[in-house]
């Protein structure tokens, strides 16, 4: 079967955001099928079959998900879509509000039909104004057409959509961080249990899923759960978005099916590395991810196979390194970011994020020492797995990844003086005084 | 903690390193080990708030897990196997450690905390002996948060204990963290400091120096204090405290846990009001007719008009005398030909009530009930009435006053009432309104110099301790004073100490039958087939 696009054939098109345009090309249809086709029950299980994995970072059987929302509650049940994407390297549901509103708003009343939900909101990344505004139209034109609201499509069920600006935190697109800032409160994670389906928004069972996740709703509507599964690898199925940043010739966003090789990505779609450069490393999934070195990198993006690689597909966010990278300079700017933007909750992530940033500073600026990459490698393992969200997780995997498949350039940088990268930007800070 | 002592509880059988254990159904595995006498470090968890499961101190090694769990919030379940000790558990301990000392000041010597801080003690037990980092340490900021709290922002370990307790206890909600990652800190708004009645109870809950009383800075180092089991006076309430000394001098008082009566806490009124201790107006030497005279001479004056009041003999308590002290106001009355025994205590106040299940009582005096338990439940109220009624009309030719009050607020018709009396003797704390033209004034003492039983507002009886070591005083205590005159006046054998007082008294008195201060608990017990009256009813206050 061949592939066909789902998120990106009309982009070209102007007027691809609006309403008029995306019922012309079919929209919304998947939305009316549901309603007046399926039983809520069934839709879940439509929707396990299809093996629609979560495209947030996790990987989560969407399906199962929902699933695990109680069926007879007194509580109202919310839909809490995780706009805020803010993973270095990724892009894709910037696209999806900026360009296709709708089919998000089409997910949403799919998935809000199958749980029993009345009440959505889309957490947006406060710096997405663009995709805000548009999100916002759109809504306003689904309200207006009777698409939103207490008659769904001319349905006996009502939902409502609330769209709501971050403020500019990582940390709020871990879900219950997201929650929390939902409520109104410090945006920082929850202990877990209880999960959000049991526990979530206010204290009510809430689903929380990725604005990719969702878009994926109508299309499965519309071909079938049997579908579906044929497009890309059997466990993780579907069409997928792959943010491609960095060293190509033409980075961008691009829709190709689940598990497609990453050297045929960069080489074939992208153009390949820019300036006719080699290629050095791939971060595959966002910057959380584990770096592939060149020679690891002819893999299939997919869950499992980028987890059989010592990696993740995470979110899709494709950074490419040509060979005149400086992989301390580069992880330098990893651990600033994670430095940033480590919530401070609890003690390995606050205190480790912040001495993994001051260490790779100092080998980068020419006062490394060689017993700093055990330090690193020590550090790491004691900031992993003991922290209640996996912030302090994926600040340490590119630490980790970087110093253990680049191991000769940070030695370089230490027996030389700093990194070049650092000594060619700023040659007057190299090497005098401890700057941390 | 229902869940604890509820006996129908269904037990749960786990294993606590490699020792089969059963432990409450419900409970968090940091409790159940710490009821099995396992104690599991913690910095973020306190029993009166929220889990936060931050500091992760708490991990330990589950066999349901592949990565260690915090005991804090994770709860016993049939099977489960935890290991408080295992390679995993030190080295996450140890790691947790670490991560506490990189940034911090390690400034234990100038630290108020220091000797109580829970961070310089599982650093003895689990921290590095030097530090793996060679970078420049952060700098939070040092500064004031209200009129009696200081945060050292350097030191703040970021366990939200204070932010939770102003958030659930005292429901003010002025505390937050500001910023992110290692530069979080403690914070309070703009132009909101935090000033509300429950307060200083988060300088006691830091397990760090990073909040710090204004009142206690740089006043004395933990381990030189002496340290008393007392109980508050500053209502009815009854808050257990540790009343906390140095050379004579209270330095400060933190609470004591009682889940009976204060839980974990107690209030700002109460906590800061000691200074009346040394106010210039304190009666230190006994004075007759105006003028200084030895102790005993004092004394042997007070007997000699016991032995012969000529005519009425009226004694007028408060209620900041002990339990012990009042049965011997009885003994006193009951062997003139003619006594008139009433009460007068201070007006209420409001009652404060906070969200954390903790009240400020209204009623400002510390031992109405029990009192009221010896001289009967209308010592305050018609008895005073009548005492004052045969005062105001001269009936009464000998007037013992005991006018312990932290802070003298007479009201004028009892000071004109006490003045018609032909003779005066004032156990005084402060001399002012009471002592003026009496012909004898006695050192009284205050209610943290005191040793024997006060009742809370509950009729929970509770001990009263003197926070001055042997010998810290070159006067005696009212007990001992009273004991001094009944004694030359014939009417006891000899001075006892007040455990031996209480004795006597649990013998007669109906409502202290079986109780005794060795068998009284830490928490007090309550006084048995003693109903308390409520505040206004009769046998309330005058």
């Amino acid at each position: 079967m061949s592939f066909r696009k789902i998120f990106t054939p009309h982009l070209g098109d102007p007027n691809c955001h609006t309403l008029e345009f995306y019922e012309k090309t079919g929209g919304y249809e998947g939305a009316r099928k549901a309603l007046r086709d399926w039983e809520p029950d069934a839709l879940i299980d439509e929707v396990k079959a299809s093996s629609l994995r979560g495209r947030g970072g996790a990987g989560f059987p969407t399906g199962v998900k929902w699933g695990f929302v109680p069926k007879q509650t007194d509580k109202l049940k919310y839909l809490a879509v995780n706009a805020d994407e803010s993973e270095p390297g990724t892009f894709k549901d910037r696209v999806l509000m900026e360009r296709m509103p709708h089919q998000l708003i089409e997910g949403i009343i799919i998935s809000c039909w199958a749980v029993g939900i009345h009440s959505a909101y889309i957490y947006i990344r406060g710096e997405y104004v663009h995709a805000y505004q548009r999100l916002v139209a759109a809504c306003a034109e689904a309200y207006d057409k009777g698409i939103l609201g207490s008659k769904v499509l001319g349905h006996d069920f009502h939902l409502d959509i609330t769209v709501h600006r971050g403020a500019g935190a990582y940390i709020c697109g871990e879900e219950t961080g997201m929650l929390t800032s939902l409520e109104g409160e410090r945006g920082q994670p929850k202990l877990k249990p209880p999960f959000p389906a049991i526990e979530g928004l206010f204290g009510c069972p809430t689903v929380v899923n990725n604005v990719e996740t969702i878009s994926n709703l109508p299309y499965i509507m519309e071909i079938g759960a049997e579908g579906y599964k044929k497009i890309g690898p059997e466990s993780s199925p579907g069409p997928k978005l792959y943010c491609v940043s960095g060293h190509v010739e033409k980075p961008g966003t691009y829709e190709l099916p689940m598990g497609v090789n990453l050297l045929e990505l960069i080489n074939d779609h992208c153009g390949g590395v820019w300036k006719g450069r080699k290629l050095k490393a791939v971060i595959p999934g966002g910057s959380s991810a584990h770096v592939l070195s060149a020679d690891e990198c002819d893999v299939a993006m997919d869950i499992e196979s980028l987890a059989a690689a010592g990696s993740m597909l995470g979110s899709a966010g494709v950074i490419v390194m040509d060979d005149q990278t400086c992989m301390v300079n580069a992880l330098l700017n990893v651990m600033k970011f994670y430095h940033h933007e480590s919530c401070g909750q609890c003690t390995p992530c606050r205190e480790g994020t912040g001495w993994l940033e001051k260490i790779v500073h100092r080998i980068a600026y020419g006062h490394g020492k060689l017993e700093d990459l055990d330090r690193i490698d020590t550090v790491c393992d004691r900031m992993v797995g003991k922290t209640i969200c996996v912030l302090a997780d994926a600040a340490a995997f590119p630490a980790w990844s970087f110093t253990q498949k680049f191991r000769d350039e940070f030695i370089h940088c230490i027996e030389h003086g700093g990194s070049p990268e650092v000594k060619r930007r700023h040659p007057d800070r190299i090497g005098g005084g401890l700057h941390v | 903690m229902s869940e604890a002592t509820n006996p129908e509880t269904p037990l749960v059988n786990w294993v606590l390193n490699g020792q089969p254990v059963q432990s409450p159904a419900g409970m968090t595995i940091f409790e159940a080990a710490k009821a099995l006498e396992t104690t599991i470090p913690n910095f973020c968890y306190h029993p009166g708030l929220t889990i936060a499961g931050n500091c992760r101190i708490c991990m330990v090694e589950s066999n349901r897990s592949k990565k260690p769990v915090i005991s804090c919030s994770e709860r016993i379940a049939e099977g489960l196997e935890i290991q408080t000790e295992s390679p995993m558990a030190i080295e996450a301990r140890n790691a947790v450690m670490e991560f506490q000392l990189i940034n911090h000041p390690l400034d234990c010597p100038v630290c108020d905390k220091a000797g109580e801080c829970d961070l310089q003690d599982y650093s003895y037990d689990h921290g590095p002996d030097r530090s793996r980092f060679d970078e420049e340490k952060n700098i939070r900021h040092t500064k004031e948060l209200g009129p009696t709290i200081d945060i050292w922002g350097n030191r703040c370990i970021v366990c939200t204990r204070c932010v939770r307790f102003c958030d659930e206890i005292s429901g003010t909600g002025e505390l937050c963290v500001v910023e992110r990652g290692d530069r979080s800190v403690v914070d309070v708004f703009p132009t909101v400091p935090i000033d509300n009645p429950l307060a200083g109870n988060v300088v006691d809950i830091c397990p760090v120096g990073a909040l710090i009383s204004n009142d206690f800075k740089f006043e004395a180092r933990i381990w030189n204090m002496r340290k008393t089991d007392s109980v508050c006076a500053g209502c009815a309430r009854g808050c257990n405290v540790e009343v906390q000394s140095l050379d004579g001098f209270v330095k400060r008082l933190v609470p004591r846990e009682n889940m009976e009566v204060n839980k974990w806490w107690m209030c700002d009124e109460g906590r800061y009001d000691y200074r009346y201790l040394l106010a210039d107006e304190r009666v230190t030497a006994c004075t007759k007719d105006g003028e200084p005279v030895e102790d005993h001479d004092a004394h042997e004056t007070l007997a000699h008009w016991l032995q012969d009041p000529g005519g009425t003999l009226g004694i007028l308590v408060d209620p900041y005398i002990t339990c012990e002290e009042a049965f011997l106001v009885e003994q006193i009355a009951s062997h003139a030909n003619n006594a008139l025994v009433g009460g007068w205590k201070p007006a209420d106040g409001t009652a404060q009530s906070f969200p954390g299940q903790f009240t400020i009582s209204g009623e400002k005096a510390p031992n109405r009930l029990g009192v009221e338990a010896v001289l009967g439940k209308l010592v305050f109220g018609s008895q005073g009435h009548a005492l004052r009624t045969a005062l105001e009309k001269g009936q009464v030719s000998t007037l013992i006053v005991f006018a312990g009050f932290p802070h003298p607020d007479p009201d004028d018709a009892w000071v004109q009432a006490i003045r018609k009396a032909k003779r005066r003797a004032v156990f005084a704390l402060q001399a002012g309104a009471w002592t003026e033209g009496a012909g004898l004034v006695i050192p009284g003492a205050s209610p943290f110099e005191k040793d024997g039983t006060y009742a809370n507002e509950d009729g929970r009886l509770q001990r009263v301790r003197s926070f001055h070591a042997p010998g810290d005083v070159e006067w005696s205590h009212d007990l001992q004073r009273l004991q001094a005159v009944l004694r030359i006046a014939g009417l006891r054998p000899r001075s006892l100490s007040s455990s031996a007082v209480f004795r006597e008294l649990a013998d007669v008195k109906k409502p202290f039958h079986g109780l005794s201060h060795s068998t009284l608990p830490a928490t007090g017990a309550p006084l048995p087939g003693f109903i308390p009256l409520p505040v206004g009813v009769e046998g309330g206050s005058v």
